[in-house]
């Protein structure tokens, strides 16, 4: 093989490396491909930071390079000392001074007051408990796993964990917050882009943490408020023979001890809220697409998805049940 | 000088060696339990058991129960009645000839059990005693069980001559061979930490059977019992002692008449805790099934609450729903629970006796 045939295939290596970088920088969980208030904020705090380093990277470099091939010779100690206090204490304090009172001022908006409606999310392991609160209401509506948003309203996010420390994090909305047990933070966002996003926990957690994402759709404020309606009602009762065989099954496996679905007796606390997941986009805190399929490997064995999950399996359940069981599921949408 | 000492030391050593080989090799140590110890070997082995025994048994009084329960003692002479009775002969009775033959000879009960306090006699009946014939108690983890033996022994008078306590003649019953009498005995008669077998099913009593039977289950009472009947015949006491599902009403469902703690528990769960009432609540089906959930509507408290530590203490297994939802129960809850399912009416699937 000769040097030739090797430099085309060094540079589409090296093309390939730079595209997929790019890649990374938009999608739909890229802080860099901002669809809100305050991740345009951070996104634009980020550009600047990264221009102000191209320049100061340059400047340092031609410096280097004017004093040791351009102009090479005993510098005089007024220059040394102008460089030296200039570039090593006055324009760092600078800029560094002025990156500060840049922060500082953006900070408190991650709590400004919302619109409205507040959403209280609880860090579990390894999912997201969720309760919608709209303005004046004294009982939440209750979900799991999924959050949506009205374009263009602030919402209050109000953050707690159960049992260890998450950190909730959409990086196409905003900032990143930790969640703790036992105390409450809080984070506001004001989404602009209707559009599905990914949000991911951002502090370790346990051996799922990888497996613990949160989808985010932010509608407009008409879709999101019809929506809202439909969230707060009962589930839908199972409409074919086969989801009415998988109601009957949910009961005989008593799932209703961990799992609350609303219209029937089923009250548990433990697990997510049930009554509308077939609804959602994602299956078990965006684990895997919303299907039937899913919903059924699951049931069989959660751990093998999740390690580390609570749910036990449930590998006595033959095929067909499974089957009935996902089918109710699904219809509860 | 050092070397001859090391040699003679050496020499002496393989001696040793050699008439220790031939004791065990040729048999030259007599076994025989003919003609007992050797004088002051009866007297060492014994002070030093008395010893270990004091040393060991300090802290053990800390679990104990309140050991005038009526109950307790019923249960305790019921597994004192083929476990220990064979060798420690009922209160004030003669042991049978061939027990007396034995080395070291079993005391009588009351002369077994003199100078013994209570802990000191959990810590016995739990551990037993190597070289001497007394068992350990037959299930690891149930130092709970223990304590109803001891109730048995604490209850008994000193004096043979007194009149009988009103527990189950333990002589009688050491000589039923009909094995739904010998259940009747503790199942009947007793309440307490005995299950109310009317609440479950056939299925779900031979289910059990079988564990204790193998050992799944640890019960040192249960797995004492089962081995004195034949697993032959466990369908046919399931069958006698359990509830049938035609016997079952529609709905067995009863008004609760008192709000207790334990109610939104039960019926809710917590975030950590999941509601009990999902699989053993009336009308949760497949609660006649070997492996559902039993119906708890008027099931004993004290065997709720002991059953429900056995599972939060991972001694009890072999459901990992169970298993799971015990696990973040507080000693607090489990009384709670306990309690509202005790005082709940009596599922009218439970069978009229």
């Amino acid at each position: 093989m000769t040097d030739r045939g090797n430099l085309p295939r060094g540079r589409a290596a090296f093309w390939l490396v730079v595209s997929l970088a790019l890649a990374a920088c938009d999608g739909d969980q890229s802080a860099l491909d901002p669809a809100g208030e305050d991740a345009s904020v951070l996104a634009l705090l980020f550009w600047v930071m990264v221009a102000g380093a191209v320049v100061l990277f340059l400047m340092m470099n031609g410096l280097f390079f004017y004093f040791t091939r351009v102009k090479v010779r005993s510098q005089s100690r007024a220059v040394a000392r102008w460089l030296i206090v200039g570039g090593g204490i006055v324009l760092p304090v600078t800029v560094l001074g002025a990156l500060l009172t840049w922060g500082l001022t953006i900070l408190p908006d991650h709590r400004q007051a919302g619109d409205g409606l507040r959403i209280r999310v609880t860090g579990e392991q390894w999912w997201w408990r969720v309760e919608y609160w709209p303005e004046g209401s004294d009982t939440p509506i209750v979900s799991a796993n999924e959050l949506r948003f009205p374009a263009g309203r602030r919402t209050e996010l109000i953050l707690s964990s159960a049992h260890v420390i998450h950190s909730f994090w959409i990086p196409a909305l905003g900032g990143k917050m930790d969640m703790f047990p036992g105390r409450e933070t809080r984070l506001s966002l004001r989404p602009t882009e209707p559009g599905r996003y990914r949000g991911q926990c951002a502090e370790f957690c346990g051996t799922s943490h990888a497996w613990m994402a949160i989808e985010a759709q932010v509608m407009p404020p008409e879709a999101f408020a019809a929506w809202l309606g439909t969230e707060a009602r009962s589930a839908n009762l199972p409409a074919t023979a086969a989801a009415q065989a998988g109601m009957a099954l949910f009961n005989r496996e008593g799932c209703g001890a961990c799992h609350a679905i609303r219209g029937t007796p089923h009250v548990g606390r433990v697990g997510p809220d049930l009554t509308h997941v077939g609804g959602r986009a994602t299956l078990a805190a965006g684990r895997l697409p919303m299907s039937i399929e899913a919903l059924q490997a699951w049931i069989v064995q959660p751990d093998r998805l999740k390690p580390g999950a609570l749910m036990p399996a449930y590998p006595h359940l033959t095929r067909a049940e499974t089957l009935q069981l996902a089918t109710y599921l699904r219809g509860l949408e | 000088m050092s070397r001859t000492i090391l040699i003679t030391l050496a020499v002496v050593a393989g001696l040793g060696a050699l008439v220790g080989a031939s004791v065990v090799g040729f048999g030259l140590y007599n076994v025989s339990a003919q003609s007992g110890h050797l004088p002051g070997v009866s007297w060492l082995l014994h002070t030093t058991f008395r010893h270990s025994v004091r040393l060991r048994a300090q802290d053990g009084g800390a679990s104990m129960p309140d050991l005038t329960d009526p109950d307790l003692i019923a249960l305790g002479a019921g597994h004192f009645a083929t476990g220990c009775l064979p060798c420690h002969a009922a209160p004030g009775r003669q042991r049978a000839a061939a027990v007396r033959s034995m080395l070291p000879e079993p005391p009588p009960i009351l002369e077994a059990i003199e100078g013994w306090g209570p802990s000191e006699l959990h810590w016995i009946i739990q551990n037993g005693a190597r070289m001497t014939g007394m068992p350990a108690w037959p299930a690891e983890n149930r130092p709970d069980e223990v304590w109803s033996v001891v109730a048995y022994l604490e209850a008994i008078p000193p004096d043979p001559g007194a009149p009988a306590l009103r527990i189950p003649d333990t002589a009688t019953l050491s000589r039923i061979r009909d094995p739904q009498t010998y259940c009747a005995t503790c199942h009947e008669a007793v309440a307490g930490p005995v299950p109310d077998l009317s609440l479950l099913s056939p299925a779900q009593i031979e289910a059990a059977l079988r564990a204790f039977a193998s050992g799944q289950r640890p019960s040192g009472i249960m797995q004492q019992a089962v081995s004195q009947v034949r697993p032959d015949d466990f369908a046919a006491l399931a069958a006698y002692f359990g509830v049938h599902p035609q016997d079952a009403s529609d709905d067995p469902r009863r008004e609760v008449t008192r709000r207790l703690p334990g109610a939104s528990l039960a019926q809710r769960g917590t975030r950590d805790v999941p509601a009990c009432h999902a699989c053993h609540g009336p009308g949760a089906a497949g609660s006649f099934a070997a492996t559902g959930a039993p119906l708890l509507d008027g099931q004993r408290e004290a065997y709720l609450a002991r059953q429900l530590h056995l599972w939060r203490e991972g001694v009890r297994t072999g459901s990992a729903l169970m298993t799971a939802a015990a696990r973040d129960l507080t000693d607090a809850q489990i009384a709670e629970l306990a309690r509202w399912y005790a005082d709940r009416g009596r599922a009218e699937t439970a069978r009229p006796r």
